[in-house]
Formats: C-alpha cells, structure tokens, sequence
C-alpha cells in the first residue's frame, strides 16, 4: 500500500509509531499528484515544488499535506476565488481556520479549483476550467468545493478545507465519495473566507472517513476574535468514540420530500441507510416542513445574491488584483475592471441583488426573503423537538457530464433543494458516503440541530461502520 | 416581464457592470425568471413576522477593544498599482 492511500489517523499514528517520515508522505502524496493532475484539473496554484511547512513539528498534524479551497486566504500565496478579477493576489494573512492546521503542522500543497467566488455548483464556472470528477473525469466533481473534494478522493492529500454556502461542501463531497461536513453556523472562524454571501458561508473539511472529519474539527473549530459570528462559550468535543450507538435517537425524513423524484440509485441509497438505521436502534420518524419545500430555494437564492451584490463591491481595481491604467475617471476604471475581471454568473448574480435590494423593491423581495428565513428557522426548530436527526439526499441526481449546461437557471437552482436550507438555518449538515453506483459514489445527507456537529459525527460513524468508507478513486489513471 | 432591458441595463450600471449586447438578453431573460420564482413570496402573510436573525448574536459581542498592530502594510500596498507613497490613487473622481 502506497502512503497517500492512508487516512488522515492511520497517517498521525503511522508518524507517531515511526513506521514512515513526514518526507516519505509528502513524496508519495506529490507523486499521486503528479500522476492523476493532468485528468483532474483540481489545483489553481500548486505549491508543492516549495512545500509551506507547519509551523510546528510537534503539532496534531506534523507533516500532513492537505489543500484549500481557493477563497482562504494564505499569507504571501496567490489566492483567486477562481476569478480573474483577483488575478494574481496575495493576501498579507492568513485565514483562521488554514491559521489553526499551520499551527498544528499541517503542510500545504496547494490552492483548489472552485466555481468563481463559490458561485456554482459544478466547479465548471471556474477561470480556470474545470475540474474533472476523479471517479469518471467525464462527470463533474460538484461544486462549489470542487477541487477540494476531488483532491480528497483522488488521494492527493487525506484531508482538505472547502467552504459551504448552500451545499458547496455537501454536494462535491457525495459526487466525489468522499465525507463533508458543513458546520453549525458560527462553529468555524470565516475570517479570512472570501466572502460570497456572510450570513450563510461556512468553512469545513472533506476526509475519507469520519474519524478524519473529527480530527480537522478538532483543530479548526475554536474561537476567533477576528469573526463576531464565531461562537465563545460553546467548548465541542470531537473525541472520536469507535463505541457510538444510535439506539433510541429519533431519524425523521422530510414528509414533503418523499413525492420528489429521485434517481434511482439515490432512493435505493435512501432505503438501505433508513434499514441500516432501524437495525442500530434508531427510530424512524417524519417531520413536516412544508416552508421549507417550497420556500427555500426562492428564499436562499434572494439573499445570497443580495449579500453577494454588497460583498462584492470592494472588487474596484484600486488595491488588489486586476486593474486597469490610465482610466478617464474613477467611474470608468471600476467598470472597465469590473467588466472584464467578473465572470457570466457571478454578473447576473451581481445584478439580481442589486435588484432586490434597491429601495423600490427592498421590501418586495430582500425583507420578505429575510421574513421567510425566519420562518424557515422555526419550521427546523419545531423539526428538532420531535427528531434528533434528518436524513435526507444530497442532491437529487448523480454528477453529470462535464460541460451539460442547463439553459434554465431557476431549474438548476432548484436542484440544490435539500442543502440549501441547512445554510438558512445555519445547521450543521454531514455529507456521507453509502456506496457505488457503477463508477459514481452515493451520499446522502444528516442534518441537526445547531451546535450538534460532534453528536452528527458520531451517528456518522455508525453509518460508516455498517455502510463502508470509500475507496480512493482512480484519478483517471489506465 | 416584470423589467425590459433598458432597467437591467440600469442596474447594472449601478453595479458598475457594463455588459455587451449578448450579456444583456442573458441578464434580462436571468432577472425576470429569478423574480417570478420570488413571486412564491406573496403566497405567504409576513406581516407579523420578524426578520431573521441568528439568536447567538446575543451572545457574541464584539471583540475586546484591544490595539492590536498590522505590521505588514508593505505587503498590501505591494498587491497595488496604484499607490503613491503610502496612499493610494485613484483617477479623477468629480465628474466634468
């Protein structure tokens, strides 16, 4: 067995027990790199010909190589949000959560591949290209974390960092095989995240088992000065139980779900994890979450583009990235360089907040959405005092062919259904892997109340143990 | 169709965005079937009801206020090309 094959644990132990060096991990994990790359297209910025190392040899994660997401940003390294607006701009710090791996030695390889300022859900709306999904580089890896999540699967590195809007961690996670978890809103410090829309992004981390998962929350979710949102009091334990048990914890599905159509290796995933489910103890149940249903994507979508349209004006040319000279005036430089550096979406997203957030239509649309938001809230809330757990899909369908592109937005949008709401919310989500279909991995999602990541992940690793962990996909390679 | 061309050009112009031809029918076509699917809005009484906001906010004030020194502000006037000394500078901005 080659050494990037190995989790992220069996690695710590490995290096604890001397069985290998940091060096021989690196090695091997930039071998597999160099082998499957040219398929897969996940990195924007390689940094592994001049390896950043952790900042302490004594740390959890001494000589673990992983990758970010291209909108956490790293002090001196070019960070792009996948947009050519940045061009090649490297932030004076470092995001908190990358912050905390460094500190606990974690070596960067490098920056991944993301649809534009996470806007997409594809990783196909990237000025970079796309990124091929490592299970059938003719599929898509799902996005926004694209990169992340195909880095993980393919074996480049045994964990990453992505970040979730809507489903940006979730969805890439359940077409590439590999584990995602979407924190609690306020669990992970977002300073230094690239903002998209600030009262729904959240960062998290993609590993090949649960374990993984535990471990990087372990490190990255602490408190931060630097982000309000971050939470104080609250003291998680991610202590990784082998002994967890699901018996007598309440598992609803959504009854207004259960008439969407679902392919079929979706549903039959559903059956076998509700039968799996009943046989640890666990008791099924429904909850009703009619708002939810038919509310949620309208509701997300007016406040995500809403909050984008403001973060997104600090894009001007003056202090970072793409720029223009010898404009006629200030007003001209802004557009000259907001034209050409934006991409399509990210445009028309622009331009809808604007939109719902001008005076004559604010009410109309941006409060009403924010109104809605809370309604949404409560429905989750009442959910919460009759079930422990949801267990829902992911996405309705399998990862498609790279380059389908679905003339109607609003029906796209609507396929992200079953994660977006967890972002409303600001629920913690767990993407976790069932099995294969053929080729192609199946997740399907386990969602709970705030602030119940390490019960989420400790149900997660009862499904492991009866559903499986995913093998490293094959990158492509004949 | 609830905004013609002309008002999408409008607004995006307010966002500094100037768009080419294409773009344009793209945005406009993007705009109205984003706001039909809002339309499911007016299906439900908001009257009475709140905003949404985070209850933990309660329990997260803003940070002590404490001085704490950014020494590397070479390193973000480096990612400029408009700077001169230790400002920088933008084109005219009164119009003629």
């Amino acid at each position: 067995m080659e050494l990037y094959e190995l989790n992220l644990w069996m690695l710590i132990e490995g290096l604890k027990a001397g069985k290998f060096t940091p060096s021989e991990i690196f090695t091997s994990c930039k071998k597999r790199i160099d082998q499957c790359e040219e398929n897969i297209h996940a990195f924007i910025t390689r940094t592994d010909d001049n390896p950043q190392p952790g900042s302490n040899p004594d740390g959890i994660f001494s000589g673990i190589p992983t990758v970010l997401k291209d909108n956490l940003c790293t002090t001196g390294i070019r960070t792009t949000a996948a947009s050519k607006i940045l061009g090649n701009w490297k932030p004076p710090y470092d995001a908190t959560a990358w912050k905390y791996l460094k500190d606990a030695g974690a070596v960067l390889m490098g920056k991944v591949n993301m649809d534009e300022f996470a806007m997409g859900n594809t990783c196909g709306n990237s000025a970079f290209g796309p990124t091929h999904n490592p299970n059938d580089i003719s599929r898509v890896p799902g996005g926004s974390s694209g990169g992340s999540a195909a880095a993980v699967s393919a074996g480049y590195v045994p964990f990453s960092l992505g970040s979730d809007t809507g489903g940006s961690i979730r969805q890439p996670a359940s077409f590439c095989g590999v584990y995602g978890l979407k924190p609690t809103y306020g669990m992970v410090s977002r300073y230094g995240l690239i903002s998209y829309g600030s009262s729904l992004d959240q960062i998290g981390p993609f590993a090949r088992t649960i374990r993984d998962l535990q471990l990087v929350m372990s490190v990255i979710a602490r408190h931060d000065p630097m982000d309000s949102s971050c939470f104080r009091e609250k003291n998680p334990d991610f202590t990784h139980h082998e002994d967890v048990s699901l018996k007598g914890k309440r598992v609803a599905l959504v009854k207004e779900f259960q008439d969407f159509t679902l392919d079929a290796p979706i549903s039959k995933a559903m059956n076998r994890t509700c039968s799996v489910l009943e046989a640890e103890g666990a008791v099924l149940t429904e909850v009703s979450l009619p708002v939810v249903a038919r509310y949620a994507v309208a509701c997300y979508y007016a406040l995500a583009m809403s909050e984008a349209h403001t973060n997104l004006e600090r894009y001007d040319g003056v202090r970072l990235g793409y720029t223009v000279k010898d404009a006629a005036g200030v007003k001209e430089m802004f557009e000259a360089v907001r034209s050409y550096g934006f991409g399509s979406e990210v445009k028309s997203r622009i331009i809808a907040g604007t939109c719902l957030t001008e005076p004559s239509r604010c009410d109309e649309y941006y409060v009403a959405a924010t109104k809605v938001r809370t309604l949404i809230a409560q429905e989750f809330a009442r959910a919460f005092g009759e079930a422990d757990f949801i267990l829902q899909p992911v996405t309705p369908s399998l990862p498609g062919k790279i380059g389908e592109v679905d003339e109607d937005e609003m029906k796209g949008y609507e396929t992200d259904l079953y994660t977006l709401p967890v972002n409303l919310a600001g629920l913690p989500g767990l993407s976790f892997f069932t099995g294969y279909s053929g080729e192609l991995p199946v997740g399907l999602q386990l969602i709970g109340p705030r602030w119940s990541d390490p019960a989420l992940l400790d149900a997660g690793t009862v499904l492991e143990r009866q559903l499986g962990s995913p093998r490293i996909a094959n990158g492509g390679v004949k | 169709m609830k905004l013609n061309s002309e008002e999408v050009n409008e607004i995006a112009l307010e966002s500094r965005l100037v768009l080419t031809e294409q773009e344009l029918a793209g945005a406009v076509r993007y705009i109205n079937n984003f706001l039909n699917m809002l339309d499911r809005f007016k299906e439900l009484d908001l009257k009475d009801v709140e905003p949404f906001s985070f209850a933990e906010a309660l329990e997260c004030p803003l940070r002590d206020d404490e001085v704490i020194p950014f020494t590397n502000t070479q390193a973000i006037l480096d990612e400029s090309e408009h700077v001169d000394g230790s400002y920088f500078k933008v084109p005219r901005i009164m119009e003629e």
